[in-house]
């Protein structure tokens, strides 16, 4: 385990390396580099705690005492190093035409048409500490959008180049798999590779989607194509069974603070927000491992980052604070040999526009992205039985042919996620199946309602009306667009510590729209297959529109649509080959700094339909390789007289 | 501790499941009063409501929210329903509301936003926000049992289980075998037991506008969902013939 020290401690001595931000990116980039002997300092912003058993059950009792059980439902408040939430977020009744339909109410101060429904944590393991754990690869169409298809930017790599990466990825993260069906989908290209561990079990929805579809093909009437059906399981970094093909003896990591725990997922259900037996993979398992090169200081809020005027950085300002809720600090200084930003796509570009660096491009901030999730929900017949939603991980299979192929010309790709847990993210089930079967709440007036249910009907018509739930999450494609920013204004929007707040202008362009109804389209024909009564409505309820609603009309259809966040904030530093147009090559680091890293999903110029996680860690792994040959060339001993020697192998290797 | 005799002693296999049980003697009257008497609202047995341990907490906060003498009137009402083979139908409409926030109670483990008028009436001093009282309330929520499901973030079923098909919950009429309970109406304003097969929309949960609005506050299902291949013949609601009348002498809360 690593040392963890005071603010004071931290900026005692002089680093190799300083990472800002101790979630996925920076714990595995800490861990490497730590491995290869180079001191290095993680300055995490948020609390730490959880990495203990006492800290870790307290999250757990926060979020069983949470009304809204939302991704940061089982974290505390911050004022010092402030999170985004999806509560902040509110609908306003009898919108103006062509007005914002909603208000922001929280840490981002938002002026665009649609709401950035998307949140982090800013708490020891980031965002990772609610996330659910899916690790799907990326599709090779998906690095190459703008020259296939015409639209959004291609990548610098390609995803062959990432093949060994993602194979580490896998490893660090722990993903349970199945190898031949992600080569069937062509996005594992070794014939050889297995997954560490084997894959989760379908759920019994998946098995009865399966079952009744087969290989049933809907037709895409927006792209003009007809779709085979094919359930594909999602891979997950989630404690299985060890698999004994795996390239190496693979031994399962279970909860931090507590030993012989958590070793093979038990289905809690509960995956976001937190798993309670810490089964699903995290970023504290990572830092377990760092060896004691490796220093750890929490509550270390990094404002700036330091540069001379010849482009080099020299380290980083930051403030620490004792008391979350009314933080009163003072600013300390670590210096380093090379600077990595790893602390969220939104936080990277806050950090670099206060900082006035790497932004010759003007892209900093720019071509934000998330994956717009349309949710579509359905009972099952009754004579099939229950279906058995609230059970396991929160999905264990898609649909994946929607994702890539030349449908993409015409609409965004997508990817349908069977959901395993019932109309919870749509209606907030199973509670408000308890409230409107009573009906409790009252009538549209306030007046007590007269229809409900009571005692042995509640119990049978609950049995029914919940067991029965579908619910398909279709993650949608969002491509670069340099409209869709993070900007800040110092003057007039600080959080309590003084650091500026992130302004996002947020918005769905019309390719995306237009995969967001071919989506709801295909949904629909799935629930008709499935003779499922479908009761997804999108529409506004007594002149009050659901967050990020929309009116959109393809062919003389006109539909209501409404999306979700994802929590897959991406691309405010995109990668390139060209400084005039991106920020970072393709090693993540910055065209401007030859010392300054900025890595996470704010490099990726796509998202594709996949979960970013897995090609963040990939990214950040091939970063680590990098920036240990970086260090490696500064202390290379002087040549005295000129050798006659080759160049150094290793960087032979030219960034696309 | 003296532990009264009771006729129960004698006979305890002949008792249904819904019943209080021997070992309810020793139990303070109170409690076992409150859970013998919230057998038939929430349709779940005596066993399974005391070994969720949260009935002090329930009772306590039902007391607490609903104010002490309100609570008592509409405790005496509803036990005064039973004895006269009523169901639900015979509360008020601010007693049925407050029935209502304690089965919402029993299932969620959290307090529900009520219906204004019935807030009003009741002359609450506390907020009308739905809040959970403790941790261990929404892991003994007996929502997840109805359809043989768990509280997702505890009391998870073991590696896999979620592979295999569920059972399919038991009937009504089993249900009231089963708990010994009356064959009455445990409903309110609707003409007859809901079908499974054709549950209507009024007593389904629409979209929720945003995660910021609580479960209890919810809105109804749109009445027509899209056409599907299920048939649409909704069971519609019954006009306001449910006895809407004070039942009993003790209304002057209501």
């Amino acid at each position: 385990m690593t040392e963890t020290v005071s603010a004071e401690g931290a900026a005692r001595r002089r680093y190799d390396a300083i990472i800002v931000g101790g979630g996925w990116a920076g714990s595995v980039l800490a861990k490497r580099l730590g491995a290869q002997g180079w001191q290095v300092l993680v300055l995490e912003a948020g609390n730490g705690g959880t990495e203990t058993w006492p800290g870790y059950l307290d999250s757990l009792s926060t979020f069983h005492s949470a009304v809204a059980k939302v991704p940061n439902a089982a974290y505390r408040p911050n004022k010092a190093a402030p999170s985004p939430n999806v509560l902040d977020l509110a609908p306003v009744r009898d919108p103006q035409a062509g007005e914002p339909e909603f208000t922001a109410n929280g840490y981002f101060v938002q002026d665009g048409q649609l709401p950035y429904g998307t949140d982090y944590l800013r708490e020891l393991g980031g965002a990772a500490m609610h996330w659910l754990g899916a690790v799907p690869r990326m599709l090779p169409d998906d690095f190459a959008t703008r020259s296939t298809y015409s639209y959004g930017l291609d990548w610098p790599l390609t995803a062959e180049d990432l093949q060994p990466w993602y194979a580490e990825a896998e490893g660090e993260l722990g993903v349970a798999g199945h190898a031949q069906e992600q080569k069937e989908l062509g996005v594992v290209t070794d014939p050889a590779y297995e997954y560490p561990m084997h894959h989760i079990p379908q759920s019994y929805i998946d098995q009865y989607c399966d079952h009744r579809l087969g290989d049933a093909v809907i037709d895409d009437t927006v792209a003009q194509l007809p779709y085979a059906l094919r359930t594909f399981g999602l891979p997950q970094a989630r404690n299985s069974t060890p698999n004994p093909a795996y390239r190496a003896p693979y031994r399962i990591q279970g909860a931090v603070g507590l030993p012989n725990y958590g070793e093979r997922c038990v289905g809690n259900a509960s995956c976001v927000p937190i798993c309670p037996v810490q089964a699903k993979s995290h970023p504290l398992r990572l830092q377990a491992a760092w060896p004691p090169s490796v220093t750890l200081a929490t509550r270390c809020v990094v404002t700036r980052v330091r540069a001379t005027s010849t482009g080099t950085v020299t380290g980083v300002e930051y403030r620490t604070y004792t008391d979350p809720a009314s933080p009163v600090s003072r600013s300390y200084l670590a210096e380093a040999d090379v600077v990595v930003l790893a602390a969220h796509a939104i936080e990277n570009a806050r950090l670099l526009l206060f900082s006035g660096l790497a932004n010759t491009s003007g892209q900093v901030g720019r071509n934000l992205m998330d994956h717009p999730t349309l949710l579509n929900w359905a009972l099952a017949p009754e004579a099939g039985g229950p279906v058995g939603p609230f059970r396991g991980p929160g999905h264990t299979s898609g649909w994946e042919v929607f994702r890539g192929g030349p449908g993409r010309r015409a609409r965004a790709p997508f990817r349908i996620e069977i959901g395993n847990w019932g109309w919870g993210w749509a209606t907030g089930a199973p509670m408000s199946n308890v409230a409107t079967a009573l009906g409790i709440g009252g009538d549209k007036d306030g007046n007590v309602r007269p229809d409900g249910v009571f005692g042995p009907e509640l119990r049978r018509l609950l049995g029914s009306s919940i067991g029965r739930q579908l619910q398909l999450q279709i993650a949608v494609e969002q491509s670069a667009d340099p409209g869709n920013r993070v900007t800040i204004d110092p003057a007039r929007y600080r959080d309590a510590m003084g650091n500026p707040r992130p302004i996002l202008t947020y918005n769905l362009d019309e390719h995306v729209r237009t995969g967001l109804f071919a989506a709801r389209l295909v949904a629909q024909k799935i629930f008709q297959r499935l003779g499922a009564t479908d009761y997804t409505d999108h529409a506004p309820h007594d002149g009050v529109p659901p967050l990020g609603h929309f009116v959109h009309t393809v062919d003389e259809q006109t539909l209501d649509l409404a999306y979700s966040g994802a929590g897959h904030g991406a691309g405010t530093h995109i990668m390139g080959t060209d400084p005039k147009s991106s920020v970072v090559n393709a090693d993540q680091r910055t065209h401007d700094h030859p010392n300054l890293y900025a890595i996470g999903c704010g490099s990726m110029p796509s998202i594709g339909t996949s979960n970013p996680t897995l090609t963040m860690m990939a990214l950040a792994l091939r970063s680590a390789a990098q920036i240990h040959r970086d260090l490696a060339a500064a202390r290379r001993p002087v040549t005295v007289r000129p050798a006659a020697e080759p160049a150094n192998p290793e960087k032979e290797k030219v960034t696309a | 501790m003296t532990v009264p005799a009771s006729a129960a002693d004698d006979e305890p296999h002949d008792l249904p499941e819904g019943a209080p049980g021997p070992l309810a003697t020793q139990l303070p009257d109170e409690l076992t009063d409150f859970i013998t008497h919230c057998v038939p609202l929430t349709g779940f047995a005596a066993f399974d409501l005391h070994a969720t341990g949260t009935a002090r907490l329930y009772l306590d906060t039902a007391r607490r929210q609903v104010g002490e003498d309100r609570f008592a009137a509409f405790w005496t009402a509803w036990k005064r329903a039973l004895a006269e083979g009523h169901g639900p139908e015979a509360l008020t409409p601010t007693h049925r509301e407050v029935a209502r926030a304690l089965i919402y109670l029993w299932y969620t483990g959290a307090w529900p936003r009520l219906a204004p008028a019935a807030h009003a009436d009741l002359r609450r001093e506390s907020a009308n926000t739905e809040f959970v009282p403790a941790p261990s309330a929404y892991v003994e929520g007996l929502v997840w049992r109805t359809f043989h499901g768990h509280p997702a973030g505890a009391k998870p079923p073991g590696f896999g289980t979620w592979a295999v098909r569920p059972p399919d919950p038991p009937g009504v009429a089993e249900l009231r075998d089963r708990l010994g309970l009356a064959d009455v109406p445990y409903r309110t304003g609707l003409a007859g037991e809901v079908p499974p097969e054709d549950i209507p929309a009024h007593l389904l949960p629409g979209q929720r506008l945003s995660r910021a609005v609580p479960p209890s506050a919810v809105p109804t299902a749109a009445a027509a969902p899209e056409a599907t291949g299920t048939p649409e013949a909704p069971v519609t609601p019954e006009a306001p013939a449910a006895p809407e009348a004070p039942a009993t002498p003790e209304e002057g809360t209501s």
